[in-house]
């Protein structure tokens, strides 16, 4: 897209926006107006709740909670049924009489029977017909936890994995791809922290313990202009605050891993803290089976997550949230016989500070400094060498969100927030008997990245509801740093030197965002998208799977940054008094600037030379449709989702300029949910997943080279591995609810009918051409048969 | 740096070492037929005489017996070897003791310190040209034998080397036991060496041994050692920057055999005209050590 055609396209949005703004604001002049507002949270705990339903009976006008269970509703004086509903919960009705603003915090109570009623959607009952949101898909964890669980460990990113349009890259990746999205262009958010790497053991597990986790939310289309930096998606993820009303423990044991949390009030309905803490301990059962005099005695795996957050009430205005997480994959390996010891760790480090004020009842503020690490090191001693290698992200960041509430037909949100990255892509030293070689000085690269924006949601009719945003984005990668200059033949022939906080150069967009609605009738809605998005950071990876080595890196004056378009069109129905829902959407997406490593380029190659001297650049298109289908309610549950698409790149570097299928385009992507309640002990659920297989270069031809077989690579892309598919069921059994304590059984079995599905295939020669006599058989490598697993979850 | 290349195998053997159960099954596939490529393996050494293979590369994956892989050679073929002054044309030779079985070897022209050599191939009706350098040879410092710890008989060569200033120098190193090997083999796994990790420094590095058909299947615990009472004769070699693209990238490729863990690697030819392999030139010294 041009210059001009965006700037033309901003102009428009930005007319479009403030014209409807004020003539909403300055055309209705009536009876005088009263907001009320206030918080909406769990009577039992004291959690807040995230997207409850506010409204007055009389007129129908309502409102949400936000992230922060906060909500503003404007309405003419009189008098009111004022109604809170939260999927789950009791609703909440009071007569009102409206003649002044009033602050009104609604403490809601869980419904006990039909607790496990509770859909996936927990939100408003038509909210997906009625709302401007596009492909937006928000968990219950309660339900997640009846679901079949790998290993008995719940996992909520695979879950989310299960909706259509979010696909799994495949067992032993570590990633989840978006509308044909490469894994970096998610923005994952832990409390507003960023998370850059959210698995666990090559995505076998996720880094969220679904014990502390209270909210998620992905969206993947009409992404809102408080969201930004990444191309395909926003998970947002929110913890738990702590039970201020009394002290609960919760855990688990399973098979593989074991689960503690803790919360309570430090002041009763002022103050609470959680800690949550999870570990898995194959290693300690394996440990004693390994001999001491066995090869591989010393070699270990294990990760664990600690989770923690504090908050305070300050006031009925301000609220204040402390909130971290820390999580580690360790992997020690000895090889006597090879004379080889090794260990590598990799994780993730968040913080937040954050600070919620209410100016009004009509203006919140969320104000937030946020941390967030990710690390990678590995170690490696084999006879006289001696190895270190290290790579990772550090950031800083202070963000300030504002929601205004002017009147009922708007939701204004604008806010700023700034980052500073530190990158260590790829470092490394090593010695040999003692003598360190030289392979060059640490490397880190800085950059200042910030962002503000202003996004309204608004009814412009009864029939069409807008939300329209903007968003300005800046990059700026300072010094210190070295710029090595290569000759064609790849040779660095000169330095550039920038010093300490020196700009080498500077990014700044302005990206729209625009989500329409328009209504049909009360069942059924059209619903149309068009976002613009700049992303600066990259993750380069090499292979063909997703790993803890692949290394994040920012835009330079070399790796321009990634820019995308999305145009989303959907169709929204709901039936039987919303008992089932279903959607229709097609997309197209647009990804410029997006990277690769060259042919034949490792990150290795960066020493004493720039990483970013071995990528190349190229552009990435998907287009593809979603078909959902979800019963919420009754005693059967569940849903079916059905994908179709098409990802395309195209590098000059790569493949002789021509296009090719990107790795993780899928054709088809079939995902069938279904949970059936017997009773109020036994829960059974079934999962079954169907995914073209990754598309793969593959040797098409052989030759030999001093004796040896060389494999010569066909076109990037053409082959495709065989379809994956899997069917895993579950049974959960609730106990009888004790007065003091409560607990239950989740059996899972994982893969039932124990199909082989290909996590890499190779080629293996074998015989000796010196015997004249050589044979190349292709070989296909499976993780999981069939695995069965059970979980003890207890509460008291 | 061959363990940095392992970091990524090693990342995925935690998976199948720690998860109890993964699985490995042969497999068919369907595969497009390739087309016919020319293969030229060629080969300067200082003070010798150049040698050249032409073959054809493999029709398909399966199993090839020895009239097979005696149809693989081009016999057929011109070779000339230039060195800007005069040409050589290279004769066709038999060696059914090691590959290549069959070759052209040069008469006239010898391989000299910082001279570049042209190559020109012509065969199955095509010409396929190629230019290399031999660089100014540099000497091993000392080399010695030594048994690895915790193996009684069997060890690695060692060797003290100081690398020359500025950087941009490539080495290539190749082994063989005197009595045990046919011919010199790259040392295993990984045979090319770059100054950018050594650049004008003395250190001392291992050397293991060649094997002239690494075969994966076959689990041999000697795999790339020496044994104590071999008379083990070390060619080291300075290589240009071309060739030593080539053949880091053809090892990659030999090793790897579509790793998924690693960058497919399209091998960096130096061959013009559509053709496979690489020609090189070889700034070689000998030596000798005996393992005691």
């Amino acid at each position: 897209m041009t210059n001009l055609s965006i700037y033309t396209m901003l102009r428009r949005t930005l007319i479009l926006i403030s014209s409807f703004f004020f003539f909403t604001i300055c055309l209705r002049a009536q009876l005088p107006k009263y907001t009320i507002s206030g918080y909406v949270k769990d009577a039992a705990s004291g959690e807040i709740l995230i997207g409850a339903n506010v409204y007055v009976k009389e007129t129908m006008n309502g409102a949400q909670t936000n992230q922060y269970g906060y909500y503003s509703l404007t309405v003419e004086k009189g008098t009111y049924t004022f109604v809170v509903s939260y999927m789950g919960f009791n609703e909440h009705a009071d007569t009102i009489v409206l003649n002044q603003n009033k602050k009104i915090n609604v403490a809601m109570t869980e419904k006990v029977i039909t607790k496990r009623e509770v859909v996936i959607n927990g939100v408003k009952e038509n909210n997906n017909t009625t709302s401007t949101d596009m492909g937006k898909v928000a968990m219950d964890i309660e339900k997640i936890k009846t679901l079949p669980a790998f290993m008995g460990e719940v996992d909520v990113m695979k879950t989310i994995q299960l909706t259509p349009g979010v696909q799994n890259a495949g067992e032993g990746n570590s990633s989840f791809y978006v509308r044909g999205g490469g894994p970096d262009q998610n923005l994952i958010l832990l409390d507003d922290a960023i998370v850059y790497n959210a698995s666990h053991l090559f995505g076998f597990f996720s880094v969220f313990n679904s014990d502390a986790v209270k909210n998620i939310e992905l969206t993947k289309a009409g992404m809102p202009a408080n969201y930004g930096g990444r191309l395909a998606s926003v998970l947002d993820i929110s913890m738990k605050e702590g039970n201020n009303q009394k002290m609960q423990v919760d855990g688990g044991v399973g098979v593989i891993s074991s689960r503690l949390t803790v919360q309570g009030p430090i002041k009763k309905d002022t103050s609470s803290f959680i800690i949550s803490a999870r570990r898995t301990y194959i290693d300690l059962f394996i440990k004693p089976f390994v001999k001491k005099s066995s090869n591989f005695y010393g070699t270990s795996y294990y990760f664990y997550d600690l989770n923690g957050k504090v908050n305070y009430r300050l006031s009925d205005k301000d609220h204040v949230f402390l909130s971290g997480y820390f999580g580690r994959d360790i992997f020690s390996m000895n090889s006597r016989d090879l004379d080889f010891k090794n260990s590598i760790s990799w994780g993730n480090a968040t913080g937040s500070f954050r600070w919620n004020h209410v100016f009004g009842p009509k203006l919140f503020l969320n104000t937030s400094l946020n941390y967030s690490n990710y690390k990678f090191d590995f170690d490696a001693q084999q006879s006289e060498y001696d190895i270190h290698l290290f790579s990772g992200i550090t950031d800083y960041t202070a963000k300030s969100d504002f929601t205004l509430f002017p009147n009922q037909k708007h939701l204004i949100k604008f806010g700023a927030t700034y980052t500073y990255h530190t990158f260590m892509p790829n470092n490394a030293s090593a010695k040999t008997s003692g003598v360190s070689l030289d392979l060059g000085s640490v490397v880190k690269l800085y950059s200042h990245d910030a962002a503000a924006y202003i996004n309204d949601d608004f009814d412009l009719s009864k029939k069409i509801k807008i939300s329209g945003g903007l968003r300005y984005t800046f990059f700026e990668p300072v010094g210190p740093f070295d710029r090595y200059i290569e000759n064609a033949t790849g040779q660095i022939i000169d330095t550039i030197h920038y010093s300490k906080l020196q700009k080498i150069t500077m990014y700044n967009h302005v990206e729209p965002r625009l989500s329409v609605r328009y209504e049909l009738n009360k069942l059924s809605s059209l619903k149309a998208s068009y976002t613009q998005n700049y992303q600066y950071v990259h993750l380069a990876s090499v292979t063909a799977v997703s790993l803890p080595t692949d290394i994040w890196f920012p835009s330079t004056e070399i790796v321009k940054p990634q820019f995308g378009t999305q145009y989303a069109l959907g169709y929204f129905r709901n039936f039987r008094s919303n008992m089932f829902e279903s959607s229709v959407e097609v997309y197209y997406k647009d990804m410029e600037n997006q990277i690769e490593f060259k042919e034949g380029k490792n990150p290795e190659d960066n020493i004493k030379n720039n990483t970013d001297n071995n990528f190349t650049f190229g552009k990435g298109w998907s287009y593809g449709s979603e078909f959902y289908l979800n019963k919420r309610t009754g005693k059967w549950t569940g849903w079916v989702g059905y994908t179709l698409s098409y990802t395309k790149e195209k590098f000059p570097e790569i493949n002789m300029g021509k296009w090719f299928w990107a790795k993780y385009d899928r054709r088809h992507d079939v995902s069938v949910v279904v949970s059936y309640e017997l009773n109020e002990k036994w829960t059974f659920s079934a999962i079954w997943v169907y995914a073209t297989g990754n598309a793969m270069t593959l040797e098409i031809g052989q030759y030999v080279l001093e004796g040896n077989i060389v494999g010569d690579y066909g076109p990037k892309n053409t082959f495709r591995m065989p379809a994956y598919h899997r069917m895993d069921l579950s049974a959960t059994y609730t106990g009888k609810k004790h007065k003091k304590y409560s607990s239950s059984w989740n059996f899972s079995l994982y893969n039932v009918y124990s199909r082989a599905n290909p996590y890499y295939i190779y080629f293996e020669t074998t015989g000796n051409i010196t015997d004249y006599n050589i044979t190349t058989q292709a070989k296909q490598v499976s993780l999981f048969p069939i695995l069965p697993s059970a979980t003890w979850n207890f509460k008291f | 740096m061959k363990i940095k290349n392992k970091i990524s195998g090693i990342l995925a053997m935690t998976a199948l070492v720690v998860l109890i159960s993964s699985c490995e099954k042969d497999i068919k596939i369907d595969i497009p037929k390739t087309t016919d490529k020319v293969v030229i393996e060629g080969s300067i050494d200082l003070n010798n005489y150049s040698i050249v293979s032409v073959t054809h590369n493999l029709p398909y994956f399966g199993t090839f017996d020895s009239s097979m892989i005696v149809n693989l050679f081009i016999q057929n073929a011109v070779v000339i070897v230039s060195d800007g002054a005069s040409f050589d044309t290279l004769k066709k030779t038999y060696n059914l003791n090691s590959y290549p079985y069959i070759f052209y070897k040069g008469t006239k022209i010898k391989g000299e310190s910082g001279k570049t050599y042209s190559l020109t191939v012509n065969a199955e009706g095509k010409t396929f040209t190629a230019l290399t350098t031999i660089p100014p040879n540099v000497a091993i410092d000392s080399l010695w034998f030594k048994l690895e710890p915790n193996q009684d008989s069997l060890g690695y060569v060692w060797a003290k080397f100081t690398d020359t200033t500025p950087t941009g120098n490539y080495y290539r190193v190749f082994t063989k036991r005197q009595t045990k090997d046919k011919a010199f083999a790259p040392m295993l796994f990984s045979s090319v060496y770059s100054d950018v990790f050594f650049n004008g420094e003395t250190f001392t590095f291992t050397i293991e041994r060649g094997e002239t058909f690494y075969d994966p299947s076959v689990n041999d615990p000697t795999l790339g050692y020496f044994k104590l009472g071999d008379t083990i004769l070390i060619k080291a070699c300075t290589i240009d920057r071309i060739s030593y693209n080539f053949w880091r990238s053809a090892e990659a490729n030999m090793y790897s055999g579509g790793d998924p863990f690693m960058n497919p690697a399209q091998v960096a030819t130096n061959i013009e005209g559509g053709g496979l392999g690489g020609w090189s030139g070889y700034g070689s010294e000998y030596y000798t050590v005996i393992a005691k």
